[in-house]
């Protein structure tokens, strides 16, 4: 059933002389969380930011189910059902829900000239969606992005790329900075996103987080992808650690970490 | 329910520059009862909606999070330009004034091009290309006023500046133009898909851009329409006053600027209001011609205008805050 989504083949990126990713292959899978792991520098947000269109590749190439697509901006990336969502970044605090969610393609009513947004029509899909990723509470979808917290802006974030069938949807760092039952809320929306069939690379520094929700995890260290297909139910938070920060290598050569 | 209702209007940010416009009217009302008669509400409103004008357009420029401070010598400029084609008998008045409008809008191109495409800050930009413009509007005239008394029985003229009677409240047809771009400004800002591009070019370009609003066009139709409107104003001040000044709106930016401040539009963008500004237009004016009127002199008005500003970015920010904390 799980077919081959995207695929990221030999990709590799400089930064002037800084090889900051190395040959990389990565697949994601339908109906497949991702997570992707890695110390600061191991190469995770380049390899994103490549995928979003945000930064050019050096040399490689991108397929999309079996197609080899250019990815040069992050419209692109949107245009290829890509969607990358930022802590915050994603939204305009001073518009509404709905005006956030049809930002770019706003429905038009009445005569094409006059240009006119059929608001009704916004919030009325916005409120269903603000239902199907789980927000319970009551905000009506004319409220400003400024007025919600940091685990409801990202709600709307995914809610968002849900609904304009974003196939994968890219977190990074969903959990930073958020409280615990924030963080909760944001881990049962990537469950929401798997769910309704879509797939997600969900990046987090705080494994136990990537634990709850992922079916494979990947770790990066040094702009390489060093294990690919670590399957959280098998393997212990501990020994994910011991191949993020490299110790594995030294128990398996007989060295002594000290 | 009504208290809710009462809530949500006190809580717009037009609320409190309309409670300080009641209260403007109401004192010099009592001061002066002649304040509120029909000839002076007429005269306040004919030289109100020249400004009026460049304010609306300069709240859309706002919004999406640029300024214009070339306006008031484009003001200054286009009536300039366009008396001259016409005076020297180079054009008729209609193509003079199409003219002096096209070279408005490629003023505006041009900062919106070097603010989107180069990243200067609209500050700069546009202080450059006020003293550009206003230099060449005292080079071409050797500094001295256009006449344009030629204008009687212009059409033009007529449909820009004209008057007609409501029993004996003289309305001038730049009147009606402001309303009708109030209108039309309102409608675009709030409800149609430009007004959210607008919105989001200010608020968070990144996020705009990433969703494929196109950021840098959206800026440099804002600064071309600034300036157009700022021409247009120009135009009409130099018929209704018969003189076309190459000195004319010199300072009018920042009375703008003002306007659209007070009126709850914030400098960095993001967050508009025309109602709002309609409101601080009225503010300002109302406050020039009260204060003259109740006999204090005209050259303590800036006083006044300071204080108001200062009053009124104190109150924006206290109810920004009261909103944050989710009151």
């Amino acid at each position: 059933m799980a077919e081959e989504l995207v695929r990221m083949a030999g990709i590799n990126k400089f930064y002037g002389r800084v090889h900051a990713l190395r040959d990389v292959n990565l697949t994601v899978n339908t109906h497949e969380v991702v997570g992707l792991l890695g110390d600061n520098g191991a190469g995770k947000s380049t390899l994103i930011k490549v995928l979003s269109g945000a930064v050019p590749m050096t040399s490689g190439d991108i397929f999309v189910r079996g197609k080899k697509v250019e990815i040069k901006r992050t419209t692109d990336a949107i245009a290829n059902g890509i969607e990358t969502i930022y802590q915050d970044s994603a939204l305009v605090p001073q518009l509404s829900i709905a005006r956030n969610l049809f930002l770019g393609r706003e429905p038009i009513k009445g005569p094409r000239l006059l240009n006119r947004m059929d608001q009704d029509k916004m919030n009325e899909v916005a409120s269903t969606l603000l239902k199907r990723v789980g927000i319970t509470k009551n905000i009506p979808p004319t409220t400003s992005i400024s007025a919600l917290s940091g685990g409801e802006r990202q709600a709307v974030a995914i809610a968002r790329a849900m609904h304009f069938d974003s196939q994968l949807i890219i977190l990074d760092e969903p959990t930073n900075n958020l409280g615990v039952a924030e963080t909760q809320g944001v881990l049962r929306f990537v469950r929401e996103v798997r769910d309704t069939g879509h797939s997600c690379i969900f990046i987090a520094h705080n494994i136990h987080h990537v634990f709850q929700v992922v079916n494979r995890i990947v770790v990066m260290r040094g702009g390489k992808i060093i294990a690919d297909n670590i399957d959280p139910k098998k393997s212990s938070i501990e020994e994910v650690e011991r191949v993020i920060t490299g110790e594995h290598l030294i128990e398996a050569l007989g060295l002594d970490a000290g | 329910m009504q208290s809710t209702f009462l809530q949500r209007f006190i809580a717009k940010p037009e609320f409190g520059p309309l409670v300080l416009l009641v209260l403007e009217l109401v004192v010099f009302w009592s001061i002066n009862p002649d304040f509120l008669s029909l000839q002076n509400i007429s005269n306040t409103l004919a030289f109100t909606v020249e400004l009026g004008l460049i304010a609306l357009a300069m709240t859309l420029l706002m919004t999406a999070g640029e300024f214009d401070l070339s306006v008031g010598s484009v003001f200054g400029f286009s009536a300039v330009i366009m008396w001259t084609l016409f005076n020297s008998d180079m054009m008729p008045l209609g193509l003079a004034f199409l003219c002096a409008i096209a070279i408005s809008l490629f003023i505006g191109f041009v900062n919106g091009w070097f603010v989107t495409k180069l990243a200067i800050p609209s500050f700069l930009v546009t202080l450059g290309m006020l003293l550009v413009v206003r230099g060449t509007a005292l080079y071409i005239t050797d500094g001295f006023p256009q006449r344009t008394w030629n204008a009687e029985g212009q059409w033009l003229a007529e449909a820009l500046v004209g008057d007609f009677y409501i029993g004996t409240f003289r309305v001038y047809m730049s009147m009606f133009w402001f309303v009708l771009a109030a209108i039309a400004a309102h409608f675009l800002l709030n409800g149609t898909k430009a007004g959210n591009w607008i919105q989001a070019s200010g608020g968070n370009a990144n996020a705009a851009r990433a969703r494929g609003v196109n950021v840098g066009r959206t800026k440099v139709l804002l600064f071309m329409l600034s300036s157009a409107m700022a021409a247009f104003a120009g135009i009409i001040s130099s018929i209704r006053t018969s003189a076309a000044n190459p000195n004319s709106g010199t300072g009018y930016e920042l009375e703008v600027i003002a306007m659209v401040v007070i009126g709850g539009t914030v400098l960095t963008g993001g967050r508009g209001t025309i109602i709002g500004t309609v409101i601080g237009i009225f503010i300002l004016r109302v406050m020039r011609n009260g204060i003259v009127l109740i006999g204090v002199p005209g050259l303590a008005y800036n006083i006044f205008i300071g204080a108001i500003i200062l009053g009124m970015m104190a109150l924006h920010s206290w109810l920004e805050r009261r909103h944050n904390a989710g009151v």
